[in-house]
């Protein structure tokens, strides 16, 4: 059993979670997101972000749009759609549940 | 000074360093690699590339910058490795799978890799269809060869001849277990032509000239290239054949070595039997590893060189493993000698003891009878032994060190009175040892009548080993007085015993002896020509010697005579007159 490989299972359970928290407010491109998830020490490396919005978009949680850069190329822009709403809204419970149960599990001894 | 190369990355121009380039190329070709197959994987990249040159610009101070590979370096820190991008199994199973996960369900054909091949690539063709690294199947085809008498080359030779080669790129996607489509062709192609494109880029243009000339090639280099071929077949045999040799080498010695540390264990006489003869002080394990090392570490090299000749890109054992492996073996070697030199000592210098004893045996007109008895002990002779020596058990089940080696001697007494000596002679480190190692020895003898009744072994305790112990007996006897030797005194009678038959040790036994005035037994009993000359013998004498030949035939009234000498021919017929 391998810590690191453990620590990352870990992080990437609630990537997706994170992701859909960061969209909540704000239409946001790749490296804005990035910039959030890196500043909460979410992130280590990047390339784990990019199959995980493709496949958040794929399952219609997530659709884009593009829109055109002052600094370099085009930027894409991710938005909630309404089922990535509701998903996001069962997993803030799922959250809250999960929180208290493993500070429960974890303080009390 | 370096080259550059100008790249389009999500519709932004760079320059980029020729070095870097290759960097940056190889990066998203693994990472491309590890999309293969992902849904959307196109899209993932595109996004990838995108975020790339967004951190290229990042850096750029102006746009003649170039990027080197330490902005590429940085990069791929950033991003991370392809493993990272790896999104988990485990956690999101609703993912259809990807193409790695198909391989393994997809059946897998069989087909000769000849690329990879040593000599029809079977067992590169094997390796992907089994998951095994082809080196360990050659050597269970050559193991199998070895020890199965040729079934693993005829196994061999079926599969070369069966099997068919996988020429075209869906054959190899189907030995390699992936899926044929159309994507995975294209890689398989591109990846080809990558390659290719690579050697080109790679080469000097002069370098790329002898490669064209080459390729056309003319008669004589066709010629050279078959001899080069043969000098390789050649050389692989060799190799096959020093890995055989050096294998089972190897094995049967670790069989040795196991069967000897068995034998330790459970304590079978063979390796007490060594304890005996051992003085080095060394057990048996010692001297067995010592023998392992002095005899298999040679044979080792000679497999490793084996397989040097057989495996191109076979790992060194490294310079630390090789010395190690000489210096173990020097030291076993030394050590060995050292043992052996020792073990030599220990039968330098003979020693002996003398016992002489005047019998009271009243044998003024009896003959004297010498006959060997057997003692109350338990011996197995052809169990162990050394130097005719061997374990018994007395009947206090003691375990004794036993010999039979005991010589009988006869001599002429120089008094009226029979007497015996035992002569107990032992080896040793010195003259002293040897003489307390004789003294050590047991042998005794009795006499019941006119009978002299000698122990058939002499014992002695195991404490004081094996060193060719031996015993002497000799009987000296007065003259005019008559020996015989018993059927049992059969090899055990020695040499030089001085008779007028030129009888040999055992040639001497069961005959009737009588000592001599001069110290020669004379026989009473045997058949002797000489002998009958001076008898008047009635059934006649066939006399063959240097004179010729003399028969002398009597029957009651017929006879027959012939005389073949330098005389000539006489011969001399009497019949029975019929009146």
């Amino acid at each position: 059993m391998n810590i690191e490989n453990t620590k990352a299972q870990m992080r990437k359970g609630v990537l997706e979670y994170c992701i859909l928290s960061i969209l909540k407010d704000d239409d946001k491109y790749a490296s804005e997101i990035l910039a959030a998830l890196k500043d909460a020490k979410m992130l280590v490396v990047e390339g784990t972000i990019y199959p995980l919005l493709t496949r958040l978009k794929n399952a219609g949680l997530l659709n884009y749009r593009w829109e055109e850069s002052t600094s370099g190329p085009p930027r894409k822009y991710y938005a909630l759609t309404e089922t990535g709403q509701l998903f996001l809204n069962e997993l803030n419970g799922t959250w809250d549940e999960l929180r208290n149960a493993v500070n429960l599990v974890t303080n009390t001894k | 000074m370096n080259k550059t190369v100008n790249i389009n990355l999500a519709n932004t121009l760079f320059h980029i360093d020729d070095d870097a380039y290759n960097k940056l190329r190889r990066y998203l070709e693994s990472i491309r690699r590890s999309f293969a197959g992902t849904k959307g994987s196109d899209e993932i990249i595109a996004d990838i590339e995108a975020r790339i040159a967004e951190l290229f610009l990042e850096k750029m101070e102006n746009e003649r910058q170039v990027i080197t590979n330490k902005e590429v370096d940085q990069v791929i820190e950033v991003m991370g490795q392809p493993e990272d991008y790896m999104v988990d199994e485990d956690i999101f199973e609703d993912e259809p799978k990807k193409t790695h996960t198909e391989n393994t369900s997809k059946a897998k054909k069989l087909y000769r890799d000849i690329e990879h091949k040593y000599i029809g690539g079977v067992c590169a063709g094997l390796e992907y269809y089994l998951g095994i690294d082809a080196l360990w199947i050659r050597l269970m085809f050559i193991l199998l060869a070895v020890f199965t008498s040729g079934f693993g080359l005829v196994a061999y030779i079926l599969l070369w001849i069966l099997v068919p080669e996988a020429a075209t790129t869906s054959q190899k996607l189907d030995m390699r277990g992936e899926p044929v489509n159309i994507s995975n062709i294209e890689r398989k192609v591109k990846e080809g032509f990558d390659d290719v494109a690579e050697k080109v880029k790679s080469v000097d243009y002069d370098k790329v000239g002898d490669k064209v000339k080459s390729s056309s090639k003319t008669f004589f280099d066709t010629i050279g290239d078959i001899i080069l071929f043969l000098f390789k077949v050649f050389g692989k045999f060799i190799g096959i054949l020093l890995i055989i040799i050096g294998a089972s080498t190897l094995v049967g010695l670790f069989f040795a070595l196991f069967t000897v540390g068995m034998f330790d264990a459970i304590n079978v006489p063979g390796v007490d039997f060594y304890e005996i003869v051992n003085t080095s002080g060394a057990p048996v394990w010692v001297v067995s590893l010592l023998l392992f090392f002095a005899v298999g570490i040679p044979f080792f090299f000679l497999l490793y060189l084996g397989l040097k000749i057989l495996v191109n890109n076979l790992k060194s054992i490294g310079n630390i493993a090789k010395f190690t492996l000489l210096g173990l073996w020097l030291i076993s070697i030394g050590l060995l000698i050292v043992f052996g030199i020792r073990q030599a000592a220990e039968f330098s210098y003979t020693g002996s003891v003398n016992d002489k004893m005047e019998l009271a045996m009243e044998v003024p007109s009896d003959t004297l009878m010498i006959k060997m008895k057997d003692l109350g002990i338990d011996y197995n002779w052809d169990e162990v032994n050394f130097n005719g020596m061997t374990f018994g058990y007395d009947e206090n089940d003691k375990r004794v060190l036993m010999s039979d080696e005991i010589d009988i001697k006869i001599r002429k007494s120089d008094n009226d009175s029979i007497s015996i000596n035992v002569r107990k002679d032992a080896d040793g480190s010195s003259t002293l040892a040897a003489r307390d190692r004789a003294r050590n020895i047991e042998y005794g003898y009795s006499i019941d009548g006119n009978e002299i009744l000698l122990d058939k072994y002499l014992t002695t305790d195991t404490s004081n080993k094996a060193r060719n112990q031996e015993v002497t007996i000799t009987i000296y006897v007065p003259s005019s007085k008559t020996v015989y030797f018993d059927d049992s005194t059969n090899r055990y009678i020695g040499r030089g015993i001085k008779n007028d038959q030129g009888y040999y040790r055992s040639g001497l036994i069961d005959h009737y002896w009588l000592m001599g005035k001069n110290g020669e037994l004379n026989c009473l009993d045997c058949p002797d020509s000489d002998r009958y000359e001076d008898e008047d013998n009635e059934n006649g004498k066939i006399i063959i010697n240097k004179n010729g030949i003399d028969i002398n035939i009597k029957d009651n009234q017929d006879s027959f005579e012939m005389k073949i000498n330098e005389d000539g021919i006489k011969v001399k017929a009497n019949e029975k007159s019929n009146n």
